[in-house]
């Protein structure tokens, strides 16, 4: 993105896939490094701090979580899991434990490409404080808590906005049930999650050209909600 | 020794009566000295009363003779005589002893009583308790655990179980007992004698049986009963003989003995099968990751992005991996069914989203597909788990894009019907004939017209059904006939609108 490539460090004790992943984000622009276990990752990770970590839960030497806990540690590195499909209570803990995202196996290089930049573009907003966040027509302005839709103004409630505001700091990346539970209503209303499903489609109902089929406010079933992938980073996916 | 403390108690116990006869003699030459009461021997009734009622029969006996002697030698002539000369003196002594042999009588009864229904009351407390636990008890650990601490309790001493199929580790246990209780204990294991009494060497008396006398799969149960006398052995062998027989019953009638062995064998048929499973998701599923990531980088790559050939090619491939995972994904999800293992995760949710999510994910396969959307806004939320339904509904969307010709319309619908919200998928293809829409979501059933044209495993449907039904709705096919189309629909009830959540107003 900016003047050298970004880092990618890739975790995963398959051959082949590390060899697809690398010719893939090579081919998208990045400089990969590879890690087979947990240990070699966290070891990596140490010697040259990467710019986004791709991290196979399934790892012979130790448990995909317990080296997202090691990284996690000292590094807020953007990450994405490699998940297996149909176990979704595993992919809420990684996220809450710190996974910026997941994908689940078998993948498309375009959907993990999608999942990297957005978690990418995240790490550089944080960092540089850029307050706007465009997805399609919608422009969110974080720092004057303006909403709009082609230019014209949304009128949002407080925890309408608030709820936005969370899934526009994650634009692209999946942002779980209880995350947003717990930063709109606080922690006791952690497993209301018929709060979120009736301010959602209220949110819809504003943004949405057609609420019962959401372009930009996304349904994880369940895992959570996901603001599509902002400008840039779903043209670099396609 | 026994005897010894009984003379010791009664002795005590005269002598108790005897001071109280004195006192009462006080209080009697008080009272005709002040109050010119003339006899005062109804007093001498009192120590007789009290001693018959807190200190039993003989010193109430001596209570009696003392004071009919005391009260006749302070207060009847000849003064200062034992002489009993009067006939109410005489008898005043045999009421008084009466009295006393009926109070201390009575007294004893009433304690006996008293005790017994302490007793009871604690050991039906127990036991209630025991039975309640042995009821509530899901596994043949958790009955082992209750009879374990059940005649701990009774016995008030260490109890511990040996050789059921519990899943508990009792080697520990084992190691710490003395060498002759292990021999008992393996006595009584091999079934050479149900019950045995051993000395511990140690001072401590342990009794080793069966749980059950029927039963060896039950497993062996030591209680150390202490340093107890011989003959109380005999007393405290009968109650755990008690508890035991219910438990062994509770034990039969819940066929446990069954239940253990073939736990055994399923566990070691489980392991097989989830060792299968487990490879057959990574064997298969690991090459094949590779292989639709490849192609999706291929397809990308420049060399391959400017030949559309080329593009379709590394098309075909992920399409054909992408198809080849849904298979091995029905696959496990059918061995997930035969093991019972749906536990739906419900939560609300809005109905769209299911419908959405099972689109976009087929987007793909749905290319080829003229797809139109019906979907009510606003429609009541339902609790479900919304992942399985999804599941569910993308092989029905599945099934119209494989049963209908290319470019055909499909139509998909999520509609509120009466306390229903249903989700349905009308395609414009082969449609079912009557033997097939009775056949149709049977495991493995195909249907014979398209048996060599359309691949599949006739699992899709099935694990459809399944899933649905977990979540408590259902599917219905519906078809005008052969290639007239067919509309499947999945139903799930979503209560009344009462139920719907609610949220207070926002903020």
């Amino acid at each position: 993105m900016t003047e050298a490539n970004p880092v990618v460090l890739v975790v995963d004790d398959e051959v082949q896939i590390r060899r697809f992943l690398r010719a893939g984000l090579e081919l998208d622009g990045f400089s990969v490094q590879d890690a087979e276990t947990g240990a070699d990752a966290v070891r990596c990770a140490t010697l040259t701090p990467p710019d986004l970590v791709i991290l196979d839960l399934g790892l012979p030497d130790m448990d995909g979580s317990e080296v997202l806990e090691r990284l996690r540690a000292w590094s807020n590195v953007p990450i994405i899991v490699l998940s297996v499909r149909s176990n979704e209570t595993e992919k809420v803990r990684l996220l809450e434990s710190g996974a910026d995202d997941y994908v689940v196996k078998p993948f498309g290089m375009a959907e993990l490409l999608a999942r990297a930049h957005a978690a990418l573009r995240r790490h550089v907003r944080v960092s540089t404080g850029e307050p706007v966040v465009k997805v399609g027509p919608l422009s969110i302005d974080l720092a004057a808590r303006i909403v709009t839709i082609n230019g014209a103004r949304v009128m949002l409630t407080p925890k309408e906005y608030r709820l936005l505001q969370l899934l526009a700091q994650h634009a692209g990346n999946v942002v779980t049930h209880q995350f947003l539970l717990k930063e709109v209503w606080g922690s006791p209303h952690l497993h209301d999650t018929h709060y979120l499903r009736i301010f959602v489609r209220k949110l819809r109902q504003k943004i949405e050209v057609d609420p019962t089929q959401p372009r930009i406010l996304l349904t994880e079933l369940g895992v959570g909600y996901r603001l599509v992938a902002p400008e840039g980073a779903v043209a670099a996916a396609k | 020794m026994v005897g010894m403390d009984r003379v010791r108690r009664e002795l005590r116990g005269s002598v108790l009566a005897l001071a109280m006869v004195a006192v009462a003699t006080v209080v009697v030459y008080a009272l005709t000295q002040s109050l010119e009461v003339r006899r005062g021997s109804a007093v001498y009734l009192l120590p007789v009363l009290l001693a018959g009622w807190h200190l039993g029969l003989i010193p109430a006996l001596v209570a009696a003779v003392a004071g009919v002697l005391w009260s006749g030698y302070f207060f009847f002539s000849p003064y200062y005589s034992f002489y009993l000369a009067r006939p109410n003196e005489i008898v005043n002594l045999l009421l008084f002893m009466v009295v006393a042999v009926v109070t201390s009588h009575l007294a004893n009864s009433m304690k006996g009583q008293k005790e017994l229904a302490q007793r009871r009351e604690k050991e039906v407390g127990d036991l209630y308790a025991f039975s309640r636990r042995l009821a509530a008890a899901s596994s043949a650990a958790d009955i082992y655990l209750a009879i374990e601490q059940h005649l701990a309790s009774l016995v008030q001493r260490k109890v511990v179980l040996f050789g059921a199929a519990s899943d508990r580790d009792t080697k520990a246990e084992h190691g710490a007992l003395s060498q002759r209780v292990r021999d008992a204990i393996a006595e009584v294991q091999t079934g050479r004698t149900l019950a045995t009494i051993v000395d511990d060497g140690a001072g401590d008396i342990w009794l080793v049986r069966r749980v059950s006398q029927k039963n060896a799969d039950f497993g062996v149960i030591a209680i150390d009963l202490g340093s107890v006398p011989p003959d109380a052995i005999e007393e405290v062998r009968k109650r755990v003989d008690d508890v035991l027989s219910d438990a062994a019953a509770t034990l039969e009638r819940l066929d446990v003995a069954r239940a253990l062995n073939d736990a055994k064998m399923r566990s070691e048929t489980e392991l097989l099968r989830e060792a299968l499973i487990g490879s057959v998701s990574h064997e298969l599923r690991t090459p094949l990751a590779s292989i639709l990531g490849a192609a999706t980088v291929l397809s990308k790559s420049p060399a391959v992005a400017k030949d559309e050939r080329l593009t379709s090619l590394a098309g075909v491939v992920r399409d054909e991996a992408e198809r080849l995972n849904s298979e091995i994904q029905n696959l496990l999800d059918a061995t997930r069914i035969s093991r019972e293992q749906i536990r739906p995760r419900q939560e609300w949710i809005e109905p769209q989203d299911i419908v959405n999510a099972a689109l976009e994910r087929r987007r793909r396969r749905l290319s080829g597909h003229h797809v139109s959307l019906d979907m009510d806004s606003n429609l009541p939320f339902i609790y479900v788990d919304a992942v399985l339904v999804e599941q569910a509904f993308g092989q029905i969307v599945d099934n119209a894009a494989k049963y209908s010709p290319p470019g055909s319309p499909i139509t998909v619908a999520a509609k509120r019907n009466g306390r229903d919200i249903v989700l349905s998928v009308r395609d414009e293809g082969a449609g079912l004939t009557a033997q097939e829409s009775k056949q149709l979501g049977e495991r493995f059933f195909r249907g014979a017209r398209h048996a060599t044209t359309t691949s599949g495993s006739g699992l899709g449907l099935w694990i459809a059904k399944a899933f649905v039904s977990a979540n408590g709705g259902k599917i219905e096919a519906a078809s005008a006939g052969a290639d007239q189309g067919t509309t499947v629909s999945i139903h799930l009830p979503f209560a009344t609108p009462a139920s719907q959540p609610e949220v207070d107003a926002d903020d």
